[in-house]
């Protein structure tokens, strides 16, 4: 008895020390953010601004990109998350339930696809876009993003694991492929679906190398990227925690907000992928 | 079948059409261009694809292996740099997952949920925006100095610090610089010993932070299908914890294991953004990595060619590994 | 179904318009000129902070207003990636930056148009100034400005340490001794960037430097270099200097500024961050301590380059020659502390500004940067190796740069 009763206080003292270590950092974040810069420099653990200070919040707004970056943010992840939903399901329906030629050879290419790395296109997807005259444009930081291989792995995946009744019994009805789709299949993907949107959301929302390379301008830049620039800062720019903390704190929030609403698709997802692989 | 189906092949390829063409677009298609720059000498200027573009052969990749010179030096040195990440990332955040998610799963616990919350929320997170919180957390008068010093210790200047950590336990042993005359692919033996830099730390610290939490829902995954009888039959023979642990859990936990593992090392080969974010491969391109090096030789070295060719190599890396792992992941379905 | 038809058309629309778009732009004739009428000026700048960014927005919207024109100034965060990639994209900015070490690489890859022949007034600027932006017997670009590197010293801090004028170093010996006794009060003595262009200035001081006076010889690994790096070495090690970095600073002039350190190495420029940022410091400017081989620093310059790509050259040289007028030049010494590339308001400068002797005679003996192509990446690598000299040898960081030197010369 008194066994379980140490193990079960030293479970919940370890879980509690890397509950610190995991969620301090968002602590210091925000508590730096409203911090003068004397004081974030000299009470850096401190969870307590004192005194509370906005002034990095208000030049946030008016001394740097950010109201750009974050309107480009959400244009990009919103029109992003649209088309990869879309063309990942009707992709993946097809995968699954069409029978057509060239099917099984499609499956194939888009196991490959999804073993390219991300970080390995930074040049051909520089090239390609360079070529198609698209590089620093509004295309150019979308269209490239619209349809991700992982996506429509899953939606297939989703499609293979539901029974093939309901379809067959409105393809009786004499119902075409795409009306089914639309009214019958859609519907009945729900779950898939706002699991999809949800991780495609986060995915565009968080997305980094690609705009790198796909834009220059200041006036197309997303928050990842105009933070990473903030960050690096030009001479001179000096160090500014509080402003870089609180920038990089209103681009997490909408990211944290969704988590917290929808976190059961998150951990069903990364739960799928030991199940699946 | 047939009959009822009707023909479908004009609505399978229009419903995978989208989905071909950007793929085949802004995947296929750059890594054709990418393929044919990395053999050529393009230096930025015009299009890659004229005939006045001066053609290389496989030089650019033979300097990377063979030549003497900078480029291969630099190439070797984040390949060590890579790998000593790899090297350190890997096993921690495996063994941290599975510590973590073994304690979650203790049925004699509550709050289940929050913890697991807990753990998982930083992998949601911007890697720029969480980069910028550990660059602050780092800073020489930051939280984790502030942390060390509570404890009487004199933290490093960690991102101006270029000493490996091999080399510094060395130094403490008494143990002078050794082979430093020899060694293979233009680094001496001494300079592939180096381990990784202290900087280097502070970046493997910050992705063992992120990513531990979607590895410990795996295997919390994994945990919930051990049977519940299993376990209570090594109860029942007397086994004590670690024993039941590894001859009941672990050996039903290996395929995850496995997963876990080679997708750690997928990722890590990969690693970019943070290395961008916080140190641009400084300090003496100690945390130079193949992804930023040849995302900096093209972009900045204007040396498309050699850029490309070592995003060919990092891709047959990683290639290799996912390979693997897809192996491992068949055998076991 | 045609709602369906319509999504999947959309991808291959958005794609196909794009695609009409410029792309490569591949015999160059391609590009339109327009030589005449109100331009949409893009220049991009390599700016020394808030201050310098500031004057030139003003300059140029100043220039827009009265040409009818539009000008854009976007300060880069690295404008060699970011000049990089919109050359290659074909998206040059029409105006940009080109610093003389840099030149060579721009020049000899056709990027800049050679405008510099044909600049109304062009020997108005200095010929040593001219020479650093000329390539195979042709002026490209004509310089922006000029600086050099000289001592600030923080007189709050000196006095706190108890010293006086008498202490202020005029030799190593001197610089070594100063700094003890601002160590010994608790004080960081010297804050120095942790790049050839800080460091390199002890090398002159100690008779040598990286290359021959030609440019076209590596002369890394030398007694006087071992000197120099050594003598630096020496400093870092004893805690007399700190780079940026060790200082959570991003420039020596900000560790500077905030009081981090009692003095510092750095150019011109810092006059106008200072103003900006740190307002209440007070210090005094001085030349560099002199080595075993005298007096030595470095000097700095930029030109206006114009892209061969612009589509508005003619524009974009008025517009250079609106920034390069005597009283534009002035005007931008006022505001971040640059000086002059024009002789004739040399003579003005020196008047306005006496707190700067020390830049100006340093640009008696300076030495300007190493300016060849190919360069760039055996000077970065150089630099890495002096961000590890408090813990690495003189010898290897030299030899080391040597052997790729060599390579990228060709000798």
């Amino acid at each position: 008895m008194i066994r379980t009763l140490t193990s079960r206080f030293l479970g919940y003292a370890i879980l509690i020390f890397f509950a610190l270590v995991f969620l301090y950092p968002f602590v210091i974040q925000i508590a730096n953010s409203f911090k003068s810069e004397a004081d974030a420099a000299d009470n850096p653990l401190s969870p307590i601004p004192s005194p509370i200070e906005t002034d990095s919040l208000v030049r946030i707004f008016e001394g740097t990109g950010f109201p750009t970056w974050l309107g480009n943010s959400v244009l990009v992840s919103v029109v992003v998350t649209l088309g990869r939903v879309a063309f990942a399901s009707m992709a993946g329906y097809a995968l699954s339930r069409l029978r057509f030629r060239g099917r099984t050879f499609l499956f194939g290419g888009l196991l490959a696809m999804m073993a390219v790395p991300p970080v390995v296109l930074l040049i051909p997807k520089f090239l390609v876009l360079n070529q198609l005259g698209m590089y620093n444009s509004y295309a150019g930081l979308i269209v490239p993003l619209l349809v991700d291989a992982t996506g429509v792995f899953v939606m297939k995946q989703f499609f293979d694991s539901v029974p093939v009744s309901v379809e067959e019994a409105a393809r009786i009805d004499g119902a075409g492929s795409f009306r089914m789709f639309w009214s019958v299949v859609l519907p009945m993907a729900r779950p898939a679906l706002i699991t999809l949107t949800i991780l495609m959301f986060t995915g565009s929302w968080n997305e980094f190398p690609h705009t790198l390379v796909s834009v220059q301008d200041p006036g197309l830049f997303t928050l990842p990227r105009g933070l990473a620039d903030l960050v690096s800062g030009s001479l001179g720019a000096g160090t500014q925690y509080p402003l870089k903390l609180g920038a990089a704190l209103l681009a997490t929030i909408p990211v944290a907000v969704i988590f917290v609403i929808f976190q059961r698709y998150f951990v069903r997802d990364a739960a799928a992928g030991a199940d699946k692989g | 079948m047939k009959g009822i189906r009707g023909n479908e092949q004009p609505a399978g390829w229009l419903f995978v059409a989208p989905a071909v063409l950007i793929l085949g677009l802004f995947m296929l298609l750059p890594i054709l261009m990418a393929l044919w720059v990395s053999l050529t000498r393009w230096n930025g200027q015009g299009s890659p694809f004229t005939g006045d573009v001066p053609f290389a052969g496989l030089d650019n990749y033979t300097r990377l292996f063979t030549d003497e010179g900078l480029t291969r030096q630099d190439f070797m040195t984040s390949i060590r740099n890579n790998a000593y990440y790899v090297f350190f990332v890997v096993p921690i955040q495996t063994v941290l997952a599975l510590g973590l998610a073994l304690i979650v799963n203790n049925r004699l616990l509550k709050g289940k949920g929050f913890f697991r919350t807990a753990f998982y929320f930083p992998s949601v997170t911007s890697s720029v925006a969480i980069s910028v919180v550990f660059l602050f957390m780092f800073a020489n008068g930051g939280a984790i100095n502030a942390i060390l010093s509570v404890f009487g210790i004199q933290g490093p200047q960690w991102f101006s610090d270029p000493r490996g950590l091999l080399h510094l336990l060395f130094e403490k042993l008494g143990v002078s610089p050794f082979l430093t005359d020899s060694g293979v692919f233009g680094l001496s033996w001494w300079d592939w010993l180096s381990g990784p830099s202290v900087a280097m730390c502070a970046i493997i610290s910050l992705v063992v932070w992120t990513t531990s939490g979607t590895f410990m829902v795996m295997f919390l995954a994994a945990l919930q299908n051990v049977p519940v009888q299993l376990e209570e039959a090594g109860m029942i023979d007397g086994a004590n914890r670690w024993q039941r642990l590894r001859h009941i859990i672990l050996p039903q936990l290996r395929p995850t294991l496995f997963l876990v593992i080679t997708l750690g090392l997928i990722g890590t080969w990969q690693v970019f953004d943070q290395i961008y974010v916080m140190s641009q491969g400084n300090p003496a391109k100690t945390t130079l990595t193949p992804a930023f090096l040849s995302y900096r030789t093209a972009f900045r070295d204007f040396d498309y060619g050699s850029g490309a060719a070592i995003s060919f190599v990092l891709f047959l890396i990683i290639v290799v590994l996912t390979l693997i792992q897809r192996r491992v992941t068949r055998e076991r379905d | 179904m045609r709602r369906k038809l319509y999504g999947a058309a959309l991808a291959a629309v958005l794609v196909a318009t794009s695609a009409c778009g410029s792309g490569f732009d591949d015999n160059g004739s391609a590009t339109t000129q327009q030589s005449a009428g109100p331009a949409d000026l893009k220049i991009m700048i390599a700016s020394s902070g808030d201050a310098e960014t500031k004057a030139v927005q003003d300059a140029a919207a100043a220039w827009a207003t009265s040409s009818g024109s539009k000008a854009t100034v976007t300060p880069a965060q690295d404008i060699v990636q970011q000049l990089g990639q919109a050359l290659a994209g074909s998206t040059p900015p029409d105006v940009f930056y080109v610093d003389a070490a840099r030149f060579a690489d721009y020049a000899s890859v056709g990027a800049l148009e050679p405008y510099g022949e044909s600049f109304a007034g062009v020997d108005a600027f200095l010929p040593n100034l001219r020479q650093s932006f000329t390539y195979d017997g042709k002026l490209y670009c004509i310089p922006k400005d000029t600086s050099t590197l000289a001592l600030q010293i923080n007189t709050d801090l000196w006095a706190k340490a108890g010293l006086t004028d008498a202490d202020i170093p005029t030799t190593w010996e001197q610089l070594r001794s100063s700094a003890e006794k601002l160590k010994a009060k608790g004080i960081t003595p010297l804050a120095i960037g942790d790049t050839r262009d800080r460091v390199g200035a002890f090398l002159v001081q100690a008779g040598g430097y990286w290359v021959s006076a030609d440019g076209k010889q590596a002369t890394g690994d030398t007694p006087q270099n071992v000197e120099a790096l050594t003598y630096v070495q020496g400093l870092l090690k004893d805690g007399l200097a700190k780079y940026p970095k060790a200082m959570d600073a991003g420039w020596a002039g900000e560790a500077f500024g905030k009081g981090k350190a009692a003095m510092a190495i750095e150019g011109n420029w810092i006059k106008g961050a200072l103003k900006a940022d740190f307002p209440n410091i007070k210090y005094t400017v001085k030349e560099l301590p002199a080595g075993p081989k005298g007096k030595g620093t470095l000097s700095f310059t930029q030109c206006w380059g114009v892209a061969a790509k612009s589509q508005f050259k003619q524009q974009a040289v008025a517009f250079v020659q609106a920034m390069t007028s005597a009283d534009q030049q002035l005007s931008f010494s006022k505001a971040f502390g640059v000086m002059p590339s024009r002789q004739d308001a040399q003579a003005t400068y020196q008047k306005d500004n006496p707190d700067d002797a020390a830049f100006v005679a340093g640009a008696q003996y300076a030495q300007g940067p190493v300016n060849a192509p190919k360069m760039d990446s055996v000077l970065a690598d150089l630099d890495s190796g002096l961000q590890g000299l408090q813990n690495g040898s003189p010898a290897t960081v030299l030899q080391r740069f040597d052997k790729n030197a060599k390579t990228a010369l060709g000798g």
